[in-house]
């Protein structure tokens, strides 16, 4: 593979930082990637919380996919999972995407805009 | 959708759902043969052979919560609006494999869009598998295996967001690389 040796040094640097890093609490983002998810651009937000979950150096937290909920029409759709306790926000792009990692991830605050009107 | 990219994460995500250990996603782009063809295949739990006529239904699904099934039924659709083969290959045994052929030039063929985007939600979201993709242009080709990354990167997960973010870039350059070297073939065709 060409460019490989940029992994190495990647490795070093994301070694040494993690040592400093405090561990994260238990948190998951699931993002909702049926194929009214997809359509709707979920590939997009994930790219989009990637790099925010880098510049933010948040490593602790899984990042998996939803099936469709049958919330199409909310599409693109993500849940913050913080223990026991599910956010679910709706009509999401790449902008709200990365302010929810910043105030809801970092913060702790729920971005009470953004949520299902019935949650 | 709008592109070849988004209905392979579609499909490949079906590959997640029914317990995959192993995803191949190879595509072929033979110019001078006018050919773009992907294959999905993987070792999931795989489909009862009289299923795969149902998926193409719109109104089939195996979901609980839902009434419909489009994700078949659109990548068929977006073949056969270009005049393509498409074609499952399921065994409940072996697992599933989906190959969905355009004539390359088509003016309704979506363009492939953002394979390296696919690649990087797939790893992200599918923490255990094993992906392997090969692109092949014309007759060079890109080769690419997470389980070589995972010996390379040690004790450092796969899914760390800066390694994704990294990859990504990583997937762009080889792919682009990959198109820019093809390319000469094809002068060497028409001229």
């Amino acid at each position: 593979m060409k460019n490989l040796e940029e992994l190495d040094r990647l490795r070093e640097n994301l070694r040494q930082a993690m040592k400093i890093r405090e561990q994260a609490p238990e948190v998951s983002v699931r993002v909702s990637m049926g194929t009214c998810g997809i359509a709707a651009g979920a590939r997009e937000i994930v790219m989009s919380l990637l790099e925010e979950l880098k510049e933010q150096g948040l490593d602790g937290v899984a990042l998996t996919q939803t099936s469709c909920a049958g919330l199409c029409h909310y599409e693109p759709l993500l849940e913050v999972i913080k223990g026991s306790e599910k956010t679910t926000y709706v009509n999401i792009d790449r902008d709200k995407a990365r302010e929810i990692v910043r105030r809801h991830l970092i913060k702790g605050e729920i971005v009470k805009e953004w949520v299902t009107p019935d949650r | 959708m709008e592109e070849l990219s988004l209905h392979i994460l579609d499909i490949a995500l079906n590959s997640l759902d029914a317990g995959a250990t192993r995803l191949e996603i190879a595509i072929l782009e033979d110019i001078p043969a006018n050919v773009l063809e992907f294959k999905v295949r993987d070792n999931g739990h795989g489909i009862a052979g009289d299923l795969v006529e149902q998926l193409m239904d719109p109104f089939y699904t195996t979901k609980k919560k839902k009434r419909v099934g489009l994700g078949i039924p659109l990548l068929k659709e977006a073949v056969d609006r270009c005049g393509g083969v498409f074609r499952i290959r399921a065994s409940l045994t072996v697992g599933t494999t989906v190959t969905a052929r355009f004539p390359w030039d088509h003016l309704d063929r979506a363009p492939l869009g953002d394979i390296a985007g696919t690649l990087i939600v797939l790893i992200a979201g599918g923490r255990s598998i094993r992906l392997i993709y090969r692109h092949q242009y014309n007759s060079e080709t890109f080769f690419f295996d997470t389980r070589e990354l995972h010996s390379m990167l040690g004790d450092i997960p796969l899914h760390t967001p800066e390694v994704l973010i990294w990859l990504e870039d990583y997937l762009k350059r080889n792919i682009a690389d990959l198109k820019e070297a093809g390319k000469f073939e094809e002068f060497g065709r028409t001229g």
